[in-house]
């Protein structure tokens, strides 16, 4: 079969796909709200990219927050805003600009890795919980409920402080687990068989490794990377659901037992039938949920327990501000030290919030159509 | 099986399963810290005590045996009622969860009952009007409230009304009165919690009190939770107005209003009672960022400061209380959920 | 409109504006129904039957409109504009004068009320007074004739809307009155032939079969005596056997109730056995209408005839009719079957043809018969 032909086959398959995506896009110009909330996400993006040159970095990393030490000696206060500090600086004397400005870098940081991390996992569990069924399934559904019965703050909260900053990380029986879960992965799905025989290269080699000499490293984990991975591990559960949700819908429509009866592979069936068919939900959950991670992670840091105090996150600039709660003199003098971080993060999280929510709109007709 | 004893019984078994698998995973969690973090919580001066000492205790407290035996060991001490000590509270776990639970009660008290009313009015109305004036106006101030940080909101508040008009401090009450009630023997704390105590010990004045400082965490709470409320309700609307039933409502000859409220509303309530629920079990659990702005005293800000120190059993009693709660509510709301829709039951 | 019509529509026009375009769903559609027939509506999935039959009720849903030709229909002589009624005016048609059945009936009835509750419902909304003076005749009966509850029933009576009798009805139960009602629910079920009626009453629409619903919105259609009855492929999702039930059913109730039945449905079997006239639609139109044996035994339009030849018979071919629906958003000029019509000529293609009478009660718009006078 010759270029031509392959290429005009894709083409066809593809075309009613792509008429939908136009159409959604068609719509999605057509909201105000999901203009806007585009406009604010690209702005941050901007303001993200052009970081070096709004705030030139104070050090080898630009997300330690130096102190300006003119001051310090003389006042103890946080300083209004003045031309040299745009915005004004905290007690201990950081630049809230500055802050503010790689703040915004750190805030997408912090939402995509942690979704992303927590789809990843979620999309995995939860497809093959409902694909298959039966006690996996059961085992799945106990163990996200059981996650889910903690309040998401609170299980954070409590994951953040419990975490050691040094994980010893013992690298063969990593290894040697993943590999033989993606073995038996394989084997039950039966894919094609390229990918199985590498897979049992690397067991065989990591079981070699583990009885003659194991290697162990000591993982360092910052503050804001106990943060990611509590986040991470409290926000899997509901992509685990919500997908599982979405398979179990459409694994028993026709179109399924067709491709079974047609001889399709497991894994063929998920990736090209099932998959496609169940990634609009999450796709409106993920939008919104990289502003909620964002607010959570700004509530923890407003708790004291995110970052380390001198790393320039948004709510860890919000933070100082406790100290003031009892006094209504100081806070209403200092206004500058929650206002402009707190107007950041609700820009930020409303750009992402219009978009989900404009998205929802949208894809929200296309699902009832099925 | 239709019959609604026959679910609930189901549904408790499967309570105190995953009640015992989030004891399990609170257990877990606190494994993770290393023992001499641990051990640290019973020393009164840290910084005096060297690595041995600190490994002395570690094994007097049991902190060195195999976890299935703490595990046990623990669990055995909370069925008796046995929370430990919060070091952060100076006093017993579950002394500090009665001390402070009347407050959390309070702030959800009002609420919960404003987020929800106004949750399923502004939603049904957006559903009605769809793409009106209402509904886009609904929408938009609904994701704003979504987005603001509920600190921030907190702060900003707290500045304009108690900074610089002083008229809403932060805290539950008014600290001379708090004073009184904790020391006159004259006023009897008949449920603990101020709003009535004050009416039935005869001080209205403690009842005011606490509504006034109830109306700045209150309108936070409200705002931010609203929107999710409106929306569902709003979108389960939607369904039920498109549903046959709905049509042959129309066709029957009842006017707009009945087949808005009595028909498509009721079906339309079920999800959203569901929602409210979780709402409701999540608040009663700690609203750990309010009430620290508030400084309001209650479960929540208790947390978080336990958090801040290391106070292990402190965190582990209140993630437990908060489990426990949730996992009740959700059983309730099943349970009235199954009263509502018949088909339910079947499940 | 003659005198002897109950319900006459003449060149409905109606369009739906959707994001794909404007469907011009009914282009110009003439039907006529007279007191005591059943008229049968076939035609195809999507030919336009039910946004007809919507359209007499004032139901046809957005972003569908009603945008030309006349609906009248004669209520016990006096004749009713149907389109230029006030809001009002149409709810006090639809389920007193003219009651619908549907296809799927558990969907269309509320899961969460139980049978009664809907039936109840129904005979509350139209016959209120009705049912309140029997109420207060059984109090009175009963020696309550001086009770409370009694005056609550009369003020419902006399002052409806007051905001008092709101706050009344709201906090008190009406006892006696739901009983009455019971009652009636009870007899309205027996009707149609349920056994066991108190028993069904009391069920949830999931928990009836198919058959069983069916009959409980039949009952509800009934309740408040209609005039005509419409009834849009009600026996369609029905097995066979229970098909045959509610056919005999409903023409069981044509005879005692005297009431004309619009019966829509896409089944030629069900229409030779039950129907006094039918009318035939494709994409839009109707396109032929007579006697029921008429049409079975000489049909004139190619549509009509090339449906019942591509009825399987056993020992013969399986003939279809070529080609498909046409859409109705850019629908084919002049006759809109011409490009699937074996009899077609130069002008099908051009000018749409008229709905005349051809023979005796037999109307039909095809240009094989003039069609343009």
């Amino acid at each position: 079969m010759d270029l031509g032909t392959k290429w005009k086959e894709i083409k066809v398959a593809w075309e009613p796909r792509i008429k939908e995506w136009k159409f959604m896009i068609k719509r999605m110009r057509e909201s105000p709200l999901a203009i806007l909330g585009l406009a604010i996400i690209i702005g941050f993006v901007i303001i993200a990219c052009m970081a070096p040159i709004l705030a030139p970095p104070t050090g080898p990393d630009p997300f330690i927050l130096k102190v300006d030490t003119e001051f310090s000696v003389l006042t103890p206060q946080p300083t209004p805003p003045t031309v040299k500090h745009i915005f004004g600086t905290t007690g201990e004397q950081y630049d809230i600009y500055y802050a503010c400005i790689w703040g915004t870098i750190n805030a997408f940081r912090v939402g995509l890795l942690v979704v992303v991390i927590a789809l990843i996992i979620g999309l995995i569990l939860g497809v093959v919980a409902a694909y298959y069924g039966g006690i996996i399934d059961e085992i799945l559904m106990r163990f996200t409920d059981i996650i889910i019965a903690l309040p998401g703050l609170v299980l954070s909260m409590a994951l953040v402080i419990a975490f050691p900053t040094i994980i010893p990380l013992d690298v063969t029986t990593i290894i040697l687990v993943i590999s033989a879960i993606l073995s038996i992965t394989f084997a039950a799905f039966k894919p094609e068989r390229k990918f199985l025989l590498p897979t049992q290269i690397v067991l065989f080699a990591s079981l070699l490794l583990y009885i003659y000499n194991p290697i162990v490293i000591g993982l360092n984990l910052s503050r804001l990377d106990k943060v990611l991975i509590s986040l991470a591990i409290v926000g899997w559960p509901g992509y685990a659901r919500l997908i599982r949700g979405e398979v179990l819908r459409v694994k028993n429509e026709d179109y399924i037992e067709a491709a079974k009866a047609a001889g399709s592979s497991d894994f063929r069936i998920i990736m090209k039938h099932i998959l496609p068919n169940t990634i609009y939900p999450l796709l409106i959950v993920v939008t919104l949920d990289i502003g909620s991670i964002v607010l959570t992670a700004a509530a923890l840091g407003f708790l004291g327990i995110g970052a380390e105090p001198n790393f320039a996150d948004w709510g860890n600039i919000i933070s100082r501000s406790r100290d003031w709660i009892s006094s209504p003199d100081l806070l209403v003098k200092h206004y500058h030290t929650f206002l402009i971080p707190g107007i950041f993060i609700t820009l930020f999280v409303l750009g992402w919030n219009l978009l989900g929510d404009a998205l929802r709109d949208v894809l929200d007709p296309m699902i009832r159509r099925r | 099986m239709t019959s609604l004893p026959a679910y609930i019984a189901r549904r408790l078994i499967l309570l105190i399963f995953v009640l015992f698998g989030v004891t399990v995973l609170i257990f877990a969690i606190t494994a993770l810290v290393p023992v001499d973090v641990r051990a640290m919580l019973y020393v009164r001066n840290v910084q005096h005590t060297n690595p041995q000492q600190l490994m002395r205790i570690a094994e007097q407290y049991g902190l060195t045996r195999p976890l299935y035996e703490q595990y046990f060991t623990w669990i055995g001490q909370v069925l008796q009622g046995n929370l430990g000590f919060s070091k952060s509270a100076q006093q017993p776990v579950i002394q500090a969860i009665l001390e402070r639970w009347p407050y959390t009660f309070e702030i959800v008290l009002f609420a919960a009952p404003l987020i929800i009313f106004i949750g399923i009015y502004l939603g049904v109305q957006a559903a009605i009007h769809k793409d009106g004036i209402i509904d886009h106006a609904t929408r938009v101030l609904s994701i704003i409230g979504w987005s603001l940080p509920s600190f921030w909101l907190g702060l900003i508040l707290l500045s304009v009304f108690y900074g610089y008009l002083r008229w809403l401090p932060p805290g539950p009450l008014d600290p001379d009165l708090m004073n009184f009630r904790n020391t006159s023997p004259s006023f009897k704390r008949y449920t603990y919690i101020d709003l009535f105590d004050g009416l039935l010990n005869g001080r209205p004045d403690i009842t005011l009190s606490v509504i006034k400082h109830l109306i700045l965490p209150v309108i936070v709470i409200v705002t931010i939770n609203v929107a999710l409320l409106i929306r569902v309700m709003r979108s389960s609307m939607l369904e039920a107005l498109g549903k046959p039933y709905t049509f042959a409502a129309k066709a029957k000859g009842l006017d707009d209003k009945t087949v808005i409220y009595r028909h498509a509303r009721r079906n339309a309530l079920i999800p959203v009672i569901t929602l409210s629920g979780m709402l409701v079990a999540g608040m009663l659990g700690g609203l750990v960022i309010t009430e620290t702005v508030f400084a309001f005293g209650g479960l929540g800000q208790w947390a978080a400061r336990a958090a801040l120190n290391f106070d292990i059993p402190a965190v582990l009693g209140y993630a437990m209380l908060s489990a426990f709660i949730f996992v009740i509510a959700n059983l309730i709301v099943d349970i009235l959920y199954a009263y509502i829709d018949p088909r339910i039951r079947l499940v | 409109m003659e005198e002897d019509t109950l319900l006459e529509i003449r060149n409905l026009v109606v369009r739906f504006y959707t994001y794909a375009g404007i469907v011009e769903a009914l282009d110009g559609v003439n039907l006529e129904i007279k007191p005591g027939e059943i008229l049968g509506l076939v035609g195809e999935t999507g030919c336009g039957k039910s946004v007809t039959s919507f359209s007499v009720l004032q139901l046809v849903p957005p972003p569908g409109a009603i945008e030309g030709g006349e609906i009248h229909f004669n209520k016990n002589g006096k004749i009713i504009d149907i389109r230029n009624l006030p809001k009002d005016g149409i709810r006090q048609i639809r389920g007193k004068d003219i009651a619908m059945i549907f296809q799927e009936p558990r969907a269309y009835l509320n899961p969460v009320y139980t049978v009664e509750t809907q039936i109840g419902e129904a005979l509350l909304t139209h016959r209120r007074s009705e049912f309140l003076k029997r109420a207060i005749e059984t109090l009175e009966k009963r020696g309550k004739g001086s009770s409370f509850e009694r005056k609550v029933y009369e003020r419902m009576l006399k002052k409806p809307k007051s905001i008092v009798t709101k706050i009344l009805t709201k906090f008190s139960r009406q006892k006696t009155l739901e009983e009455e009602i019971r009652k009636e629910v009870v007899n309205l079920l027996r009707n149609v032939e349920i056994a066991d009626p108190e028993r069904v009453a009391k069920m949830y629409p999931f928990e009836l079969s198919g058959g069983m619903a069916q009959r409980v919105v039949i009952a509800m259609a009934l309740s408040c005596y209609p005039i005509m009855l419409i009834a849009d492929e009600p026996t369609t999702n029905l097995d066979v056997t229970v098909q045959a039930q509610i056919l005999n059913l409903v023409r069981d109730l044509r005879k005692r109730f005297k009431s004309s039945i619009l019966y829509i449905t896409h089944d030629l079997g069900v229409i030779a056995e039950l129907c006094d006239r039918v009318a035939v639609m494709y994409a839009g139109n109707v396109v032929e209408t007579a006697d029921v044996y008429e049409l079975f035994e000489s049909p004139l339009h190619p549509y009509t005839k090339a449906l019942l030849e591509s009825i399987p018979r056993p020992g013969q071919e399986f003939k279809s009719i070529p080609g498909t629906v046409p859409s109705l958003i850019n629908p084919p000029k002049g006759c809109r079957f011409h490009d699937r019509c074996q009899y077609e000529m130069d002008i099908c293609s051009k000018v749409k043809p008229k709905f005349i009478e051809v023979k005796k009660n037999h109307f039909v718009a095809c240009h094989l018969y003039g069609g343009r006078k």
